[in-house]
């Protein structure tokens, strides 16, 4: 690699650094209230078409939201402005440690993820013991 | 002439830091509806600067192998006649094309691809979202014909160049529609948002390089539509925003998968059967995403 490359490859680094600056600056991201039952419900069947939803939990922070699906947890959640999905068995759907999951999706492309779930008490483990 | 005189894609850069800027400054002022987000614009731009690192690694591999083949050519066109250059431009588009659908379509190909759709965002920035791992992929071996047909290893570099180049301006919300008839004949902001898109109705679809007539001819051209607002991203998308796992997952993924593979058949179709393909079925590709789609909307849908 020549000194010509690492030149442009420096200059270019700091084209990045000033336009990530930038967009910072602007504010201009995708607006993120909390979730909301009807809107996490929405957003649920986008994401999950063929499932029917049975319950459904919004996490303390408004910004994750878990849903029973017969033997299937389905998971929203925000990364950024965006929205990830992901489904797991709900037999792998850890019990709470003091009010907080974390939730492992067995895939690399979505590390583990820690979410407050002060609502999913006792009694939603108790229905997947069905 | 085998080396081109210039590289069209660094003469661009300075184009596109000024064209994202624009982007960026006609959204903060309530222009346009435009949106970044500062991780993702990170990422983008990251993806796009370390790309030229493993460009770099297997630029004399492809180059060297474009060399021998011009060497056994059949003809030879000359780099100076206006009809080798009318000549190029449809066929480097086709065979974009091409590489572009196997890119989506093949496993193996869509490893190396995927990053490019990863962002939730459509916006100038996500143009530079470029593949690391296209080089390994050997995907460089589908422009080798053009090199034995007789366009030198320069010409068919130079008109790479302007479809790339070409290809940025089109990664925009900022640009509603063009005139129809450029809307007809190329590639354009909306014809490529739908691209992007994960709606199950959009996916796999216009993969034009510049001319939007290849998938108007081969059945893969599906018009943006008012009442579906593309949803950009990939079917699952990605957890975080580190810049390995953008690179890298899908190819993860695949050594995974490799991993519990009961039969040479399952080891080849996990990697080159389509992306989301399990021998049980209980993946899903972007063919059982839109058949599904299709029976829910009552089977009124019909195939392009």
């Amino acid at each position: 690699m020549t000194s010509g490359f690492w030149i442009q490859f420096a200059g270019s680094a700091i084209a990045v650094a000033i336009l990530v600056a930038l967009a910072g600056w602007a504010s201009i991201a995708r607006a993120i209230p909390p979730l909301e039952i009807d809107q996490a419900r929405r957003l649920m069947a986008e994401e999950f078409p063929d499932k029917t939803i049975d319950q459904l939990w919004i996490a303390d922070d408004g910004k994750a939201a878990l849903a029973r699906s017969g033997d299937f947890g389905l998971v929203i959640y925000r990364v950024g402005d965006g929205l990830v999905g992901r489904q797991v068995p709900w037999s792998a759907i850890p019990k709470a440690v003091a009010g907080h999951l974390t939730l492992s999706f067995g895939d690399f492309a979505a590390p583990a993820i820690k979410v407050a779930f002060s609502g999913l008490g006792a009694a939603a483990y108790a229905h997947a013991a069905l | 002439m085998l080396t081109p005189p210039f590289d069209l894609v660094t003469l661009a850069v300075p184009f596109f830091v000024l064209a994202v800027i624009l982007e960026i400054g006609l959204a903060r002022f309530g222009v346009t509806k435009t949106n970044y987000e500062t991780r993702d614009t990170l990422t983008s731009l990251a993806m796009g600067l370390g790309r030229s690192v493993p460009l770099l690694l297997t630029a004399g591999v492809s180059f060297t192998a474009s060399v021998w083949v011009y060497q056994h050519r059949v003809f030879t066109v000359p780099f100076e006649a206006w009809w080798g250059w009318a000549a190029i431009f449809f066929l480097e588009d086709l065979t974009y094309y091409a590489f572009h659908r196997w890119s989506h379509e093949r496993r193996f190909w869509w490893a190396a691809h995927v990053n490019h759709h990863t962002s939730q965002h459509y916006n100038l920035s996500t143009a530079l979202r470029q593949t690391w791992t296209g080089g390994v992929s050997g995907t460089w071996l589908l422009w080798l014909p053009l090199a034995w047909l007789g366009f030198s290893p320069a010409q068919i570099a130079i008109q790479q160049g302007i479809s790339l180049v070409y290809q940025f301006w089109i990664h925009t919300e900022a640009i509603g529609r063009m005139p129809r008839w450029f809307e007809a004949v190329f590639n354009t902001p909306s014809h490529h948002r739908v691209h992007h898109a994960r709606n199950p109705r959009y996916l796999d679809r216009n993969y034009a390089g510049i001319l939007i007539t290849w998938d108007r001819m081969f059945g893969t051209f599906q018009p943006e539509l008012d009442d579906e607002k593309c949803r950009y991203g990939i079917v699952k998308n990605l957890g975080d925003f580190n810049i390995l796992r953008v690179a890298f997952h899908e190819w993860v993924g695949i050594g995974q998968d490799l991993l519990t593979a009961r039969s040479p058949r399952q080891v080849w179709f996990y990697m080159f059967g389509p992306p989301g393909w399990s021998p049980d079925g209980s993946r899903a590709t972007s063919a059982s995403l839109r058949a599904r789609w299709e029976a829910a909307q009552g089977g009124q849908e019909t195939k392009l």
